[in-house]
């Protein structure tokens, strides 16, 4: 038998062709014969579970379900009969008679339930069967979602979704015959999940209302939303989202299918921290007066920047900027950037040095699903970059992969490695053991984060190419990922924004007496950059910055004058991630309150 | 008027919010031309108690109580063509979620415990009807011959499940006409 050669098969009486080692449903799909379905999901493995696909092929007693069996050469194969149609119909009113299916209280009703429009579609006004009416659990403990196993058909698309895109199989069923049931880890609350990421993959991925987003449920049906696709800012993978919006609010986000970074899933940071967590945010222009800041227009709050920049000494003004501002901010700080004796970008912890030669890494989640070998390398994707973090579980539990940790933060990433080394020793039994887990590696990815830039970074590096080159047989290195903090740190600093991480010495040494801070939606709204106290003191005591920020913080506190910004849902333009793909940012909401775009606040202020 | 005798028709409440009924008189203007083609009879609507002989009953509600079990014994028995009308009466909908706790602890909750309740106590009276122990569709309890989904249908669906039962015809639902809720 070989896999992907042609076949021919008829469907519905239709001739069909398809390739050898496909389903029936695949097949079908490709020549346009829709089949019903209710467990299967594109990009999971086939479970066979719900029999809603059940399909006749001639020459067989037996019907069989088309998301499972492979599709054979000259067969023929009926999908939609009356034989079928009944038990489809009746496989809908097992289900509705086993669990509490009361669609007016559901809030995946009217056109987000697939159990309700398969059951529309089969016109059920009744069914036939007494209902059982369990006393299930309703367990609303996580912090993000909530599973109403009232609701579950037992499809295990959350399930397999959690072991094979997130790759930490939290949830899997128990019990046995009807007591079946959804479990969290070893039957725990979803609240007191230890392995659970909160990624919401599980979520995205529920037909019914058994798995619902809170601060989704009841704010009105996904089907009659706006979408709009854009790009997740909240890390350098550029992972793409669908913004479900309706009356300039977001009902929900999702992954974005379509995206070649990410092809759907995100981390809890994209998928809830951006519009569920709240965060105040600041509304209008303000300025300080008789020390206290008080709302103002924007015509008399660009007036006081002016005067401010003006006033400030020849030499000692400077801008600080959000490594996460879009493509065109910085397109914008380059033109204006002459108005400044220093532009510099508040990178993170560490994140200077990998700026210092900043490199894109050219289809590196695509390389991360072809590498037999990764090597973490001064990086925490587990914290950082979550979708990264899933890839390389998956990697490992599905694949095989041989993981090694060097240098990196604890993280759940240690259970699923060959070795992780927190601290590395150079110690010639631990490289041999490394160069033995390795020995037999084609294709590995090094991939190295903002803590391998460092003395120590350097040595284990050299160490690592050592062994590869000595015990990697025939195999080759592919080209490094270099995976930063910031979203738009590589792009900025190509750009010429230079990377600061001393902030302190850096106002110190320039030195500054004005300073405009372009904080955006840093979700601190830079909070962070008052982190070393005399920092703080130091812009008390010059007593004359601007903060263009989203959210009120720390850092508004020492503001003379504090401008609104957009948030990530509010900005069009462009972010470029660690691949250096260009990524589309379109507003899904208008700007709330008066605030604008970065770039359209830099130019009102530096006409 | 045309001198064809009137369709009988009597509708009963069972356990549900009369939400059905309300939605039946959103029929407005086409409630005239019901009018001239049946005769209704026992309704909460026309407040008559008694259901006489007739060709079409609706029953609004789930089965709760003895008294839902007894009205719906007699409307089974004297119609000819018995309409469930709405999802309590098609699944138990809302009020069958008391089923997940039992029918005691129901009671104490609600006529004891309730914070606003002082010194309460579960009724006992012999004209109380007894609660059934859990909450059930009617066609559990009866043969059922159309059914109208929704909660509560709209007036639209339930004009059309009339006008194609007068015609002597089955309602068909498809998308385009039902919902669940």
């Amino acid at each position: 038998m070989i896999a992907g050669k042609e076949i021919s098969l008829t469907i519905d009486g239709k001739p069909c062709k398809g390739a050898l080692g496909q389903t029936i449903l695949q097949v079908a799909g490709d020549n346009g014969i829709e089949i019903p379905t209710l467990c299967y999901l594109k990009n999971l493995s086939p479970w066979g579970g719900c029999r809603m696909c059940i399909v006749e092929v001639q020459g067989s007693p037996k019907v069989v379900p088309a998301c499972s069996t492979p599709a054979t050469d000259g067969s023929t194969v009926i999908t939609n009969s009356e034989r079928l149609q009944g038990l489809r119909r009746l496989t809908l009113e097992l289900l509705f008679s086993e669990r509490n299916h009361f669609c007016p209280i559901c809030p995946m009703n009217k056109g987000d339930c697939d159990l309700q429009q398969q059951a529309y579609g089969f016109g059920i006004d009744s069914i036939r069967y007494p209902y059982l009416y369990p006393a299930l659990l309703v367990d609303v403990s996580g912090k993000y979602f909530g599973l109403d196993h009232n609701r579950c058909i037992l499809c295990t698309r959350c399930v397999r979704t959690c072991d094979e895109i997130e790759g930490v199989h939290t949830l899997d069923i128990g019990n046995r015959g009807v007591k079946n049931q959804i479990v969290v880890d070893l039957n725990v609350m979803f609240g007191a999940s230890t392995t659970c990421t909160s990624c919401g993959a599980c979520v995205a991925a529920c037909p019914t209302g058994a798995l619902f987003d809170k601060s989704a449920a009841f704010h009105g049906p996904l089907s009659r939303c706006q979408q709009v696709r854009t790009t997740c800012t909240e890390c350098p993978v550029g992972c793409g989202l669908v913004v479900y919006t309706k009356d300039n609010r977001i009902v929900d986000v999702f992954g974005d299918a379509e995206s070649t970074v990410s092809r759907g899933h995100l981390c809890r940071r994209g998928r809830y921290e951006t519009w569920v967590e709240p965060r105040p945010r600041i509304l209008r222009p303000m300025v300080r007066r008789d020390g206290h800041l008080v709302p103002t227009s924007w015509g008399d709050a660009v007036h006081t920047v002016k005067t401010l920049i003006s006033a400030s000494n020849h030499g000692q003004n400077a801008m600080l900027v959000s490594p996460r501002v879009t493509n065109e901010t910085m397109r914008t700080l380059q033109k204006i950037g002459l108005r400044f004796d220093h532009i510099g970008m508040f990178v993170a912890d560490k994140e200077s040095a990998l700026c210092t030669s900043p490199e894109f890494s050219t289809d590196a989640m695509k390389r991360l699903d072809d590498a037999d070998g990764m090597i973490l390398l001064g990086a925490q994707p587990s914290r950082e970059q979550g979708v990264v973090a899933a890839k390389i579980r998956v990697a490992v539990r599905k694949r095989g992969v041989k993981l090694v940790i060097l240098n990196s933060r604890r993280s759940d990433l240690d259970a699923y490695a060959d070795i992780s080394a927190p601290i590395v020793t150079l110690e010639r039994k631990f490289w041999n053991r490394v160069g033995e887990v390795l020995g037999n590696v084609k294709r590995p990815v090094l991939i190295y984060g903002a803590a391998a830039m460092t003395a120590v970074g350097v040595t284990i590096l050299d160490r690592l190419t050592k062994v590869l080159t000595s015990q990697c047989n025939g195999g080759e290195m592919l080209a490094p990922i270099q995976l930063p903090t910031s979203t738009n740190s590589l792009a900025l600093a190509a750009g010429g924004v230079e990377p600061v991480e001393d902030i302190s010495t850096w106002l110190g040494v320039q030195p500054v007496n004005f300073l405009y801070v372009v904080a955006s939606d840093e979700p601190d709204g830079g909070a962070r950059l008052l982190k070393e106290p005399h920092v703080r003191a130091f812009l008390e005591q010059i007593d004359c910055v601007v903060v263009q920020a989203s959210y009120e913080s720390a850092l508004t506190d020492v503001a003379r004058v504090v401008l609104p910004s957009a948030i990530w849902c509010e900005k069009n333009g462009s972010v470029t991630n660690f691949e250096g793909r260009a990524l589309p940012l379109r507003a899904a909401l208008a700007p709330s309150g008066e605030a604008r775009e970065d770039n359209i606040v830099l130019e009102t202020v530096f006409a | 008027m045309s001198d064809k005798p009137k369709i009988k028709v009597a509708t009963a409440w069972l356990g549900g919010c009369s939400g059905c009924h309300m939605s039946f008189l959103d029929l407005d203007e086409r409630l005239i031309d019901l009018a001239g083609l049946v005769e209704f009879t026992a309704s909460p609507i026309t407040d008559v108690k008694e259901i006489p002989e007739v060709d079409v009953g609706i029953v609004e509600g789930a089965v709760c109580n003895e008294d839902n079990e007894r009205v719906l014994g007699t409307m089974r028995a004297r119609c000819k063509v018995l309409v469930a009308l709405g999802d309590c009466a098609l699944t138990g909908n809302i009020p069958a979620l008391r089923n997940r706790q039992k029918l005691a602890d129901v009671l104490e909750r609600g006529y004891v415990e309730t914070e606003s309740t002082q010194a309460g106590e579960i009724p006992n009276a012999p004209e109380v009807p007894k609660l059934l122990g859990t909450v059930r569709p009617i066609q559990e309890f009866v043969k059922v011959d159309a059914h109208i989904p929704g909660c509560p249908p709209d007036a639209d669906a339930i004009w059309y499940a009339l006008t194609e039962l007068l015609a002597g015809r089955q309602p068909k639902w498809t998308p385009v006409n039902m919902r669940y809720d």
